[in-house]
């Protein structure tokens, strides 16, 4: 049993200075509240970083040592963070201690220092400790957020990488290797007889061809089985890449779609720039008469006023030519009244006129034909000015100007977001996936091809063996029951491990079942089903299969995974679980947090009071509430952790 | 003066007006100077420039080419009835449309709010 005793924190993350929180020992549960980012995340990663060595963030990548060090102590001179915890173990009580040391390039070198009963050890003898204190495969099952709980659901799909991986690593936590490590080591056993078998077969004349045969074989059986050994890992590895370039497509999906979206933004300007260039002619065209269009009403104003003034020249002009015509009587009638103009009147009208002059009629033709003039070029400007037309158009364009200013910004935004990131860099992943995808399909195919020749292999040997058995003399007779104990102990232990695994699954569904029915407050549902990679499925109680469920039932699921886990592992430890009832209703938040002491003796949640309130925990967990934390903001980069 | 009894056969810019003459150009989208060079006229006369003439203006149009029809003259004649020198005045009220347009070193003319406001009016 694993139990933290107390863990001291010094310019971790956001935790300046040196800080200590201790843990009760009595089972039950103490909750640490905070609200987003006062270091909750931070707290589990200082757990995970003192046992493991490494520290996981967003998309549970690995995050950079440097990136640990509290900003404020550092702006203040401080070059070194560590996070130490006291634990006690079957193996005795420890002190554990990681640090960050900057380096003369301002990297930061980690360290380890281990205390077993207040004696330190050996740095070799404490990393192999650490190991066995919590190995890091399965630190998964005590140290969890949300979104580790969700790759869980990878375990139903025998397809994807991650759940052999987890399938592995549950094996691991329920102590599977240990009883596969013992059939192996018989194996090993059984193999070593049969060739101490073929050494003595080839010592008698009768059975000398058997024995050269079997050695042959084994000989080939070895080299088939260090490939195997080979594949297996390989295929091991290309599977651990895929994941990894996996996990690098998806965070770098969002960069595909800004590449996409920038291509199809810059199109968009391209088109908007050639249309704005194919207006610069029409503009030019309408700029040309555009400056009567400024003074367009004062045009109007005067070429109404001159044509008053052209009406009365007009008038007077008419008028003095009537009366030279009347004066000479080229038109005995008057053209107002049609009365016969007589001679006396002609002659009166020929005085009248004597007083005027020719020059005034001509003056007046004159003005008339320049103010026509005028007025002629006034009229020619005002038709051509429309200001409405041009507003219009200035309006067009300024709105392609903004729209291609737009789409420049949008296209820098994206350059800036895009970073470092290049399309060579997503072709060159994409590219890689797909050759790693190729190399494990040889990869399992060489891994198939070499099993079946292992078989054959083996039937060869076994009817060489039968042969050689019914020949053999007394003289063989030791090493024949040797090997025969041997091929017992071996069969004995393989189907231990079959039997073994069975069980296990058995017992997981069935204490996972029992914590899910806790935990859900659908009351149709009977409980869960485990599969062969320990994937669990919701079953209905009329005995359907629940075929798709909510990233919430998700959860439940996976929580009831790791308290069947706890329960049946050989090393059972402390839980932490960070932010876990997010997706989550109130009903099934409280039955998690009613359920969470039966899970194991330590559990420390890391929660936001609107995720869970204060007084439901106090109320919920009752006597099984150990402590409360609260993590308080001092500033930005520098959060208290305080005893409530 | 001798010169002040005859109209002017050139027009001409001044030298600071020169520059303000180009930015209007560009930023007014105008085919020629010339378009450029009446819009500032119709400027300076929208915004009610009296009569006058500009001093230390050089040579940049002939009015044969500036006013090829004469209808320029013929109207400016119908703004302005008692003026004897159309093109003095005309080049006048160009020089005034550009220092009125100069808005300093670093703004080209607004020639879009010039044109949106003849809009509104």
């Amino acid at each position: 049993m694993l139990r933290l005793t107390s863990l001291e924190v010094v310019n971790f993350g956001p935790f300046k200075g040196r800080q200590t929180v201790d843990f009760r020992p009595e089972p039950g549960v103490t909750v640490f509240y905070g609200e987003n980012m006062r270091g909750k995340t931070s707290l589990l990663n200082a757990i995970r970083f003192a046992l493991v060595g490494s520290v996981l963030g967003r998309g549970q990548r690995a995050v950079a040592f440097e990136n640990l060090m509290n900003l404020e102590a550092r702006a203040e001179g401080e070059r070194h963070f560590e996070v130490s915890l006291e634990l006690s173990h079957a193996r005795g009580a420890y002190r554990l201690t990681r640090t960050g040391k900057a380096g003369p390039q301002g990297d930061y070198v980690p360290g380890l220092y281990l205390e077993r009963g207040g004696q330190p050890l050996s740095p070799d003898q404490a990393l192999h400790e650490v190991e066995q204190i919590l190995p890091k495969d399965i630190a998964r099952f005590f140290l969890f957020d949300g979104e580790l709980l969700q790759e869980y659901e990878d375990l139903l799909h025998g397809e994807s990488d991650m759940g052999p991986q987890i399938s592995a690593a549950i094996e691991k936590i329920l102590g599977v290797p240990i009883l596969t490590g013992a059939r192996d080591s018989a194996k090993a056993a059984l193999d070593r007889a049969e060739a101490a078998l073929a050494v003595a077969a080839q010592g008698d004349q009768k059975t000398r061809e058997f024995g050269t045969q079997l050695q042959s074989l084994a000989a080939t059986r070895d080299v088939l089985t260090k490939d195997l050994f080979r594949l297996e890992q390989d295929l091991e590895d290309l599977r651990g890449r895929k994941a990894g370039l996996e996990a690098a497509m998806r965070r770098r999906e969002r960069f595909a779609a800004l590449l996409e979206k920038r291509d199809r933004l810059t199109e968009d300007l391209d088109e908007a720039r050639t249309k704005l260039a194919g207006t610069a002619e029409a503009m030019a065209a309408a700029m040309a008469p555009a400056w009567a269009a400024l003074i367009r009403p004062r045009l109007v104003t005067t070429a109404a006023a001159l044509g008053d003034r052209e009406q009365t020249l007009q008038a007077a002009v008419t008028r003095a030519q009537v009366l030279r015509d009347l004066s000479h009587g080229h038109d005995p009638d008057c053209p107002t009244c049609l009365q016969t103009v007589g001679a006396a009147a002609q002659a009166r009208i020929r005085t009248a006129l004597e007083g005027g002059t020719d020059d005034g009629e001509a003056r007046s033709q004159r003005e008339l034909a320049a103010l026509r003039r005028r007025l002629e070029a006034l009229q020619m400007q005002i038709d051509a000015a429309n200001p409405e037309a041009l507003r219009l158009l200035w309006q067009g364009e300024e709105d392609m100007r903004n729209k291609i200013y737009a789409l420049e910004g949008e296209i820098k935004d994206i350059a800036a977001k895009l970073g470092g990131e290049t399309e060579s860099e997503l072709r060159g992943l994409s590219r890689d996936y797909d050759s790693v995808v190729r190399e494990i399909v040889a990869a399992e195919e060489g891994l198939t091809a070499t099993q079946g020749k292992l078989a054959e292999n083996a039937v060869y040997r076994e009817g060489i063996q039968r042969r050689l058995d019914k020949l053999a003399g007394n003289q063989m007779e030791a090493e024949r029951r040797r090997r025969d104990m041997a091929a017992q102990v071996y069969g004995l232990f393989s189907e231990g491990v079959h039997a073994y695994r069975e069980q296990l699954r058995q017992v997981v569904e069935a204490d996972a079942s029992a914590f899910f029915l806790k935990m859900t407050t659908e009351k149709d549902y009977a409980g869960l089903q485990i599969n062969e990679t320990y994937g669990l499925t919701i079953l209905h109680k009329d005995g359907a299969i629940i075929p798709v469920r909510s990233a919430g039932a998700e959860h439940v699921v996976a929580l009831s995974l790791v308290a069947a886990l706890q329960n049946n592992a050989p090393l059972r430890g402390p839980i932490f679980i960070d932010s876990p009832f997010g997706r989550l209703d109130g009903g099934h938040r409280k039955n998690i947090v009613q359920t969470l002491p039966g899970m194991a003796d330590q559990v420390v949640l890391l929660v936001y009071e609107d995720e869970l309130p204060v007084q439901a925990a106090r109320e919920t967990l009752k006597d099984q509430l150990r402590a409360e934390w609260g993590l308080e903001r001092a500033s930005a980069r520098h959060t208290r952790i305080v005893k409530r | 003066m001798t010169s002040e009894k005859t109209d002017k056969k050139t027009l001409g810019v001044t030298q600071p007006n020169l520059r303000v003459l180009q930015a209007l150009s560009t930023e007014g989208r105008f085919a020629t100077d010339i378009d450029a060079a009446k819009f500032a006229m119709a400027h300076a006369i929208a915004e009610g420039v009296g009569r006058g003439t500009a001093e230390g203006a050089g040579t940049v149009w002939h009015v044969g080419s500036f006013d090829s029809d004469g209808s320029l003259k013929a109207m400016i004649e119908a703004l302005y009835p008692d003026e004897l020198y159309p093109y003095r005045l005309v080049e006048h009220l160009i020089n005034e449309g550009l220092r009125l347009m100069d808005a300093g070193e670093a703004l080209p003319p607004d020639v879009a709010g010039l044109v949106r406001a003849a809009a509104e009016t």
